[in-house]
């Protein structure tokens, strides 16, 4: 073994997305085994895509996050804090949607942009600082929608002008029983990857996170890069926050909890590694397909769905054993 | 040659509190040769190519590249500036490709606006081209970096310092992790080097390793420069014999 | 360590898990491993916001099942891991795409539930709540709703305050924002404001009892006027009835005050049966998990449905009936 494999199926192996990949492939048969007809519709096939898109959207941008080498522990508590952002700005101050939705936008990004720079500054290691953010952000999330409108959970955000529009973007069916957010999550895993692999910045990306002293030296601007980054995971983690809140026509302050976690499960899962500088946005997009697949495919087995947890932590530890099992194949020095 | 060295060391002194780690140390380095930076642990040859590299500012004394003063506030300035330091900590991101190392930080794009982009297989056969013109030979630059032998990967360092033009090549200990057959290729590849427009600057406390590539000898003893030979006027017995505080 | 072992391990595991009609929480379900008897046994699913293993979510649970067992049906219930609309609707859509023959649902956020509420009644599945959304279930367009509507049952309790000499209540209210526990409290000022009392809200955190324990008793030695004292949950009771038996130890407390709470639990009963409580108002959660599968087995069976709200309480446990139901709450079913 080792030496006499051709460059191609080389290559083909030292893809990060194998494990994932794989392992989407196997849950699918297996559900459709155990499932039959149910899992196999249209409704069971938009059940598991519905529910994977938005961890998809945010598992894309926090894997090009990690592949530069940094964490965003916040991402869940922005999420929390855009949907109740949007609620109290147009049910309690009476904004009309749009520019709720903009006022909001520039919310998340400060708070990305915030996370970038005290890394970047500080130099205290990014695991700290976006854990600091998601306690303080939910917190002021928590406080600041008691103190004006008393309430923990607001609804009734069709009242507003401006809905029609946004719910066609963030939260229409363009067939039936399928979300329009499964076409952002495929959109957006598209442009991350191309813009990963096939741009420049996204060699910038790879360089800041597995080496990050020598792009810099190099010439990589890697700080700017990294803010960039985090304003990026923040950005859609608004984009998360604003489809549910759409959806769902109203917000709660807990919403987004753990999602942080669930988010670097899927990352992980989808090959990249925990230090930074290897990584795939497709392997986190397979990821999420995978918590999506497990998640409604137990229910629709009729097992409980507490199981649930059982079987993406199992699911997580398979993935990295299969995937540094391959990398170690491949990786042999000649 | 009558024209200037590529870099002059001009009485440079370094103090760190009451340690004098280099005293008054001058020395030249040419384009075209190898200069080798010899002596034991602690002789000051780490200092001297940290203030190179631009990590410490000197306490005293100036330094010329090609005849023009030189003051560095930090390793990014210096390779800017062409001054290449290949550390034994390899300047190399392990699981990125062999291409995607030696482009990183000038990535040539094709395509215009918001479409601009690499071209992957020009840039794997640009690196290969121009490993193989070190003598370096990686028929899959796809591959992680992080596969290549330890010699190979100083190359790496070594043709990505030359690709984007450097003027003055410094190599701290590149052997010493290395085991005879990359030694030998290694030092193969140095003398490829020294046929280009660069001054190479080779430290090392091995002799026997530095004597078939040298071209200059410089040792030096406790932060001072004990000796400066060039190859004609000197034996590798006698060399080792400078080193070990012997002459 | 080669790559085909653990590949092939996995699959094996997989395999192992069983085949098509032998898996899932299908109790009371008869000729299980017979396709064709499995295909006619009809599929009750109930999703709910609370976990089975909650003490008031488990007596639902057993209610739903003993109904299963006498009638033969397959009983199952789910729930998500927290208090969490998104990760609630997209159970409901996974249960759908499983296409149970009834399903029976509790509303917390009518909002947030709809779409996939809807999308249910559109898949022509037998559907009704339970538990909560008595003021929205018709809004969704469902016919039935079992439960105990929060505003009546507070106005019961008011009178039989009034009734047993409250003049001004304490409502003792730990999430300020719920929709149903607000009810509550309005409605007990209902039923006190015709017999010339009043009621005084007070906000408590259960996340810190002894806090909570300090602020009714703060509230109690402000107000020497108040001689009723109810509180919206079993674990709201547990720091009034401590903060009592302080007051009573200091001599500061007419020991003529009213306590009361809503749903039951072990120390609750125990606290009526020794007169420290005078009732608790319980809302039988057994029954809604046994009438809603028996009124949708019906539904599958014939189409018919009743139309309006079915209620399961308020009951009140008293001094008088404390033992009894000490014994059934020890076998589940109270």
């Amino acid at each position: 073994m080792g030496a006499a494999r051709s460059p191609r199926v080389r290559r083909l192996l030292a893809r990060p997305e194998l494990a994932a990949a794989l392992g989407a492939a196997v849950l699918w048969i297996f559900f459709a085994i155990q499932a039959g007809e149910p899992f196999l519709s249209r409704a069971g096939t938009a059940a598991y895509l519905n529910a994977a898109a938005p961890l998809g959207i945010l598992a894309v941008a926090v894997s090009l996050l990690m592949i530069g080498g940094e964490f965003d522990l916040s991402v869940g508590s922005i999420i929390g804090a855009s949907g109740m952002s949007i609620m109290l700005l147009t049910t309690h101050f009476g904004w009309p949607l749009w520019p709720a939705l903009a006022a909001t936008v520039g919310l998340c990004l400060s708070i990305g942009y915030l996370n970038g720079i005290i890394v970047v500054w500080t130099g205290l290691p990014s695991f700290i600082v976006t854990l600091g953010m998601l306690f303080t952000v939910r917190g002021l999330t928590i406080a600041i929608s008691r103190g004006l409108s008393g309430r923990t959970q607001l609804g009734g955000l069709d009242g507003s002008t401006g809905y029609e529009a946004a719910r066609f973007l963030f939260a229409s069916s363009p067939l039936p029983h399928f979300r329009v957010s499964v076409i952002w999550w495929i959109g957006l895993t598209a442009a991350a990857t191309w813009a990963l692999n096939r741009t420049r910045y996204g060699n910038w990306i790879f360089g800041a996170g597995g080496h990050a002293e020598t792009a810099r030296n190099l010439g990589v601007p890697v700080n700017r890069v990294k803010i960039r980054l985090f304003m990026t995971t923040a950005a859609a983690a608004c984009l998360v926050g604003i489809i549910q809140a759409v959806q769902f026509n109203g917000a709660d302050t807990l919403r987004g909890t753990l999602q942080e976690f669930w988010a670097i499960t899927a990352v992980v899962i989808g090959g990249t590694l925990l230090r930074g500088g290897y990584g795939s946005a497709v392997g986190a997009a397979l990821g999420a397909l995978i918590f999506g697949l497990v998640r409604q495919g137990i229910v629709m087995i009729g097992v409980n769905a507490d199981w649930f947890q059982v079987a993406l932590g199992t699911l997580l530890i398979a993935a990295v054993l299969f995937n540094n099992q391959v990398r170690r194949l491949v990786e042999q020095r000649r | 040659m009558s024209r200037d060295p590529r870099l002059a060391v001009r009485e440079i002194s370094k103090t760190f509190g009451s340690v004098r780690a280099l005293d008054a140390v001058s020395l030249d380095v040419r384009a075209g040769e190898v200069t080798c930076l010899l002596g034991d642990n602690g002789a000051g040859k780490t200092t001297l190519i940290k203030i190179l590299s631009g990590v410490y500012g000197p306490t005293d004394g100036e330094i010329l590249l090609d005849g023009t003063s030189l003051q560095l506030s930090s390793p990014r300035e210096a390779l800017a500036r062409g001054i290449t330091t290949v550390y034994q900590d390899l300047a190399i991101a392990p699981l990125m490709s062999v291409w995607r190392n030696f482009f990183l930080g000038s990535e040539p794009l094709k395509g215009r606006g918001l479409f601009r982009r690499l071209d992957p297989s020009r840039c794997e056969r640009i690196s290969r081209e121009e490993l193989a013109g070190l003598g370096v030979q990686i028929p899959d630059t796809f591959q992680p970096a992080g596969t290549l032998s330890g010699g190979e990967q100083q190359s790496l360092a070594i043709a990505r310092a030359l690709h984007r033009g450097g003027r003055l090549l410094v190599l701290d200990e590149p052997t010493a992790a290395l085991g005879v057959r990359q030694t030998k290729a290694l030092l193969r590849t140095i003398l490829e080097v020294s046929q280009e427009d660069v001054g190479v600057i080779l430290v090392t406390h091995n002799p026997h390793h530095a004597f078939p590539v040298g071209d200059h000898f410089v040792v030096l003893r406790r932060g001072q420069v004990a000796a400066d030979r060039a190859k004609d006027e000197l034996s590798q017995e006698t060399l080792v014999q400078l080193m070990a505080g012997e002459i | 360590m080669t790559l085909r072992p653990p590949a092939l391990l996995w699959l094996l595991a997989l395999a192992a898990c069983g085949s098509p009609g032998e898996h899932g929480e299908d109790v009371g379900a008869t000729d299980r491993g017979d396709p064709t008897a499995r295909a006619e046994t009809p599929r009750i699913v109930l999703v709910t916001h609370g976990q089975s293993a909650d003490p008031f979510w488990s007596v639902v649970a057993t209610g739903a099942r003993d109904a299963g067992a006498e009638l033969g049906l397959r009983v199952e219930y789910q729930a998500p891991g927290t208090f969490d609309m998104v990760e609630m609707s997209q159970l409901i859509d996974a249960v759908v795409a499983s296409r149970p023959a009834g399903l029976a649902v509790s509303i917390p956020d009518g909002d947030a539930l709809a779409p996939s509420i809807r999308a249910a009644s559109a898949a022509g599945i037998a559907i009704l709540s339970i538990n909560s959304g008595a003021r929205v279930f018709r809004d969704l367009g469902l016919r039935a709703h079992i439960g105990q509507p929060e505003r009546d049952a507070g106005f019961a309790t008011g009178r039989r305050m009034a009734g047993a000499g409250v003049t001004r209540a304490l409502c003792v209210n730990h999430e300020v924002g719920n929709i149903a526990l607000d009810s509550r409290c309005a409605g007990l000022e209902d039923g006190l404001r015709d017999a010339g009392g009043s009621v005084l809200v007070l906000a408590v955190d259960l996340a810190d009892p002894e806090d909570a324990q300090q602020r009714i008793r703060g509230a109690l030695a402000r107000e020497p006027g108040i001689d009723g004292v109810l509180t919206l949950g079993s674990a709201g009771a547990v720091p009034a009835l401590a903060a009592l038996a302080m007051l009573r130890a200091s001599g500061g407390l007419d020991t003529t005050l009213e306590l009361a709470t809503f749903d039951l639990s072990l120390p609750v009963l125990e606290a009526i049966r020794e007169g420290e409580m005078s009732f608790a108002i319980d809302q039988q959660p057994y029954l809604q998990g046994y009438l809603a599968v028996v009124l949708l087995h019906k539904a599958v069976q014939i189409g018919a449905l009743p139309d309006g709200v079915i209620r399961t309480g308020p009951a009140f446990v008293t001094g008088d009936n404390a033992a009894e139901v000490i014994r059934l709450v020890g076998r589940g079913v109270r």
